[in-house]
């Protein structure tokens, strides 16, 4: 199954013998200097921002000018460099501009870089010490964290997935894609660091979300695969960050809420603008991303349905367990999840998918204007 | 590909039924009384902050993670309570023993305390400052080029292999989420690099191309981590040191220094991950043997490309008078050695000791001469 | 008040600076290795163990020979190596090029870096940049020599 290099370079008497003439003469080649490439010299536009990806957009090397098909480089040339024959072909699936491009995404990742931050270091754990919550909320505390923890890696494998996948010119995406994998991987930890410092230890998994990561992980196609992780998961998820954020019981918590929404809300940037890049250039995966959106919404509706992330949230929202406190946390919970259904289709809106707003087109549309009606019903607005 | 879950959620009763009670006041609370452990971890030093070591404890921590995970295929949390249908993830690196370091969660903190970035950590304009001549800024065009290529596949490689690692081995996968980023930053830095010089990007390394390929395409995890995170990673290693050694200006030593730190820690996870390997696992000692056999060819191939060896050539001897080359040869030749050197030592310390008496370098690297 | 080198208060010194600088050590993140630093003159050697946890200098000892497997590391140089790179550090503020820790001990021919094993070895250069600047720190002492 492995793939075998065009030479044994120990038995290639030829390449042997050049190498140990080059090292013993001195004698070069030097064809190299004069590689046929462009000359640039890109500076910082703003000094306080540093030299970044968008500076280096210029001519042959930017991403600007990259076409929508990538056809002149399959090996593991950077781009804009001379490339001879006999490269290798890096075999990837994606070498069309509209799959995988959005508007931005070299910022996405400067800001990504220059904004990770440590789930070691930058929360106050030892703020910790000596808290001890009632039962009934750090339970509920431990289960939200618990699903957390559980779904975040989903946002490292299914990206990374693809990222060997794609062409390798298109180095801006897959360098956002790799500072994605190290958030998730950030997320998934502080997650698992919190439940595991509220005395309750982890929780229960959530069967009807672990659907929800199985169907994120094998789409038909990157775009496929961003519409459902970027936009509908890291969406809802960006929602729930903020309103987790909003009932945190501790100062440690809300940290740790408003450090994650940072990083979630740049991927989500991501989905927005790569979702609109493709409609906008690729018009005919206008209903495949529809049918996949009847998947994904479907699952998302799923993942509404887990009762044990449903009940932890009303408890965290109400405060407790009494009859008023989950009164009090139907209420915000129920506002919630309208909030989550409401900025997702507003999110499609937005990007240039307006006619999902139609109970006849989605069923979680359908789901959420009779949500909205019996919410209102209940003196219950968002 | 496209996974579909068990049922049109929106349109089963039971489903809806659920969610209705629930938001009627009627709470089942199934997971508030959840079978697990019982903890409060701290942390151990407050000065390091709350690591993974600390939470390195019963049924949550990985030192009790059996060497065979054979009910844990989904993406449920270590420790959490398993309960209801769990879709399978198709995880394949499923033994404890083929990607477990016994320093990986060390190493995983150490990268997220020692990040940086490219943009504002290398000090770009003392280069604009002070540019360097044309033969070494175009040698340094040149490296940096090849050394793209080696961040490119460097990427890929725990990329294809992250989502096929069970879930369970969390500490390990996130260490190669910041291998991903390790990588994305080099490529970026050293990209940045060659293009700021003015020189523009040179050549691609067709030789170096196809080795690497071989290497990434490795058909099992432990080959592909003996590749790229020993023997890939300890070449590039050298080479950093080296051109930190012989760096032509205080932005190029600058990135050599943040490049090696970074780099030595892929070194440090590759010869830990083959000896935890071949503790547990004894009998792929001569399998990986064979393989070296086999693939140990590229290094030469890295290493014998003019696309490499020359702009070193130049770089160290400070440019392309007689003199200056033979300088610059006399470095790289004591580079090789080294290179060669450290490899095989890093593979006795790993338990893959003998290599250099069956190995086919050494009959070619004493051949190098310096006239 | 000037420090003597090699000796235990050249580091207890550099440790001192580092306490002072504890924020910057802080941003270039953990370092986490025990070294050796060996200083020969005329057929004798001085050695002193430095332990770094974290983000400082634990402690400092002097020692009658390096025991390379209670170590990471050693660097060994003669005094006259060591003198030129405080020197160097003195009048540039840091070591320029041909006076760092990584070019002087590159081909261990002017610094030796010895090591029990390749793992402990490579510690060197995952904390390069904070070894270096913790030797750059001499920049801040007076430093008179044996």
């Amino acid at each position: 199954m492995a793939y075998l290099a065009t030479h044994d370079y120990l038995e290639d008497k030829n390449f042997v013998d050049k190498w140990l003439y080059t090292m013993r003469t001195g004698e070069m080649d030097l064809s190299w200097m004069n590689a046929k490439t462009e000359k640039i010299m890109p500076r910082p536009q703003n000094a306080r921002r540093g030299l970044t990806y968008r500076d280096l957009d210029v001519g042959s090397y930017g991403f600007t000018e990259v076409p929508e098909k990538v056809r002149d480089n399959r090996s593991y040339a950077p781009r804009g460099a001379e490339i001879p024959e006999g490269v290798p072909d890096a075999q990837p699936w994606v070498s069309r501009k509209s799959e995988l491009w959005a508007f931005n995404t070299e910022s996405y990742y400067e800001e990504a870089v220059s904004r990770q931050w440590n789930a070691t270091t930058d929360i106050p754990w030892d703020r910790l010490e000596g808290v001890e919550m009632p039962e009934a909320t750090g339970k509920a505390l431990s289960q939200l964290m618990t699903f957390l923890t559980e779904v975040e890696m989903i946002a490292t494998d299914t990206p990374a997935m693809w990222l060997p996948r794609l062409n390798p010119d298109f180095i801006e995406v897959k360098a956002f894609i790799a500072s994605q994998a190290m958030d998730e991987a950030r997320h998934a930890e502080v997650f698992r660091k919190r439940a595991l410092t509220t005395g309750w230890g982890l929780m229960a998994a959530s069967p009807m979300n672990e659907m929800a990561l199985k169907h994120l992980r094998d789409a038909d196609s990157f775009s496929e695969m961003s519409v459902a992780l970027h936009l509908v998961a890291e969406g809802n998820v960006l929602t729930m960050f903020r309103f987790s954020e909003y009932l945190s019981p501790t100062d440690v918590d809300k940290k740790i809420f408003r450090l994650v929404m940072q990083d979630e809300a740049r991927h989500v940037g991501y989905g927005m603008q790569h979702f609109k890049y493709v409609l906008e250039n690729f018009p005919e995966k206008r209903e495949v991303l529809h049918a996949h959106l009847d998947e994904a919404e479907n699952i998302s509706f799923a993942g509404a349905a887990a009762t044990e992330v449903t009940e932890s949230f009303i408890i965290l929202a109400g405060g407790g367990m009494k009859k008023e406190n989950i009164e009090e946390g139907i209420k915000v919970t129920t506002q919630f999840n309208l909030k989550q259904m409401h900025e997702h289709f507003e999110r499609l809106e937005k990007c240039g998918m307006p006619e999902r707003k139609d109970p006849k087109r989605s069923k979680l549309y359908a789901m959420f204007l009779q949500g909205k009606a019996d919410a209102e019903a209940h003196g219950i607005t968002f | 590909m496209a996974f579909y879950a068990y049922k049109d959620y929106t349109e089963d009763q039971k489903v809806l039924e659920a969610m209705q009670s629930v938001m009627a006041g009627n709470l089942g609370l199934h997971w508030f009384n959840a079978n697990t452990e019982k903890f409060k971890g701290h942390a151990s030093d407050p000065n390091r902050g709350l690591t993974y070591d600390d939470l390195n404890h019963g049924t949550y921590g990985y030192s009790d993670l059996p060497e065979h995970l054979r009910t844990s295929q989904s993406m449920v949390a270590r420790g959490s309570d398993k309960s209801g249908k769990l879709p399978d993830m198709g995880y394949v690196v499923n033994r404890k023993s083929d990607v477990w370091s016994d320093n990986v969660s060390e190493l995983y903190e150490e990268t997220k305390a020692r990040r940086w970035a490219p943009a504002t950590d290398i000090p770009w304009a003392a280069l604009g400052e002070k540019p360097l001549s044309e033969t070494i800024e175009i040698a340094c065009a040149q490296l940096y080029t090849f050394l793209q290529e080696c961040e490119a596949v460097s990427l890929d490689f725990p990329s294809r292999w992250v989502a096929l690692v069970n879930q369970d081995f969390i500490e390990q996968k996130s260490f190669m989420c910041g291998q991903m980023l390790d990588a994305s930053r080099l490529l970026e830095v050293f990209r940045k690099r060659a293009l700021y010089g003015g020189a523009g990007l040179k050549r691609a390394n067709v030789n170096a191309e196809q080795g690497l390929k071989e290497w990434l395409w490795a058909e099992t995890y432990p080959q592909g981590s003996l590749s790229i995170n020993l023997a890939l990673s300890g070449m590039l290693l050298a080479i950093f040191r080296h051109v930190a050694a012989f760096a032509p200006s205080v932005t190029d030593r600058a990135i050599m220094r943040k490049a090696m730190q970074d780099r030595g820690r892929w070194v440090s996870y590759g010869t830990g991950a083959l000896r935890y390997h071949l503790e547990h696992q004894p009998g792929q000692r001569v399998a990986l043997h064979e393989y070296l056999d086999e693939s140990e060819h590229v290094m030469l191939g890295i290493i014998g490309s003019a696309e490499f060896l020359e702009p070193l050539i130049i770089i160290a001897g400070g440019g392309l008078d007689k003199d200056q080359v033979k300088t610059g040869r006399v470095a790289v030749a004591k580079l090789i050695k080294l290179m060669m050197r450290e490899y095989f030592a890093r593979l006795d310390y790993a338990g893959l000791g003998g290599r250099t008496e069956r190995s086919r370098l050494p009959q070619v690297m004493e051949r190098v001469q310096v006239a | 008040m000037a420090v003597s080198f090699p000796s235990t208060d050249y580091f207890e010194a550099l440790k001192a600076q580092m306490v002072a600088a504890q924020e910057h050590f802080s941003r270039l993140g953990f370092i986490d290795t025990t070294f050796a630093v060996s200083v020969a003159n005329n057929g004798k050697s001085h050695h002193y163990v430095l332990e770094f946890e974290v983000f400082e200098l634990k402690n400092v000892s002097e020692v009658p020979a390096v025991d390379l497997k209670k170590v990471d590391f050693s660097i060994e140089g003669d005094t006259k190596v060591w003198r030129e790179m405080i020197e160097n550090i003195k009048r540039n503020g840091q070591a320029d090029t041909h006076h760092d820790i990584n070019t002087l001990a590159h081909f261990g021919e002017q610094l030796k870096i010895k090591y029990d094993d390749p793992d402990g070895h490579d510690k060197l250069y995952r904390f390069m940049e904070s070894i270096q600047e913790f030797f750059d720190l001499s920049s801040k002492l007076e430093v008179s020599f044996n």
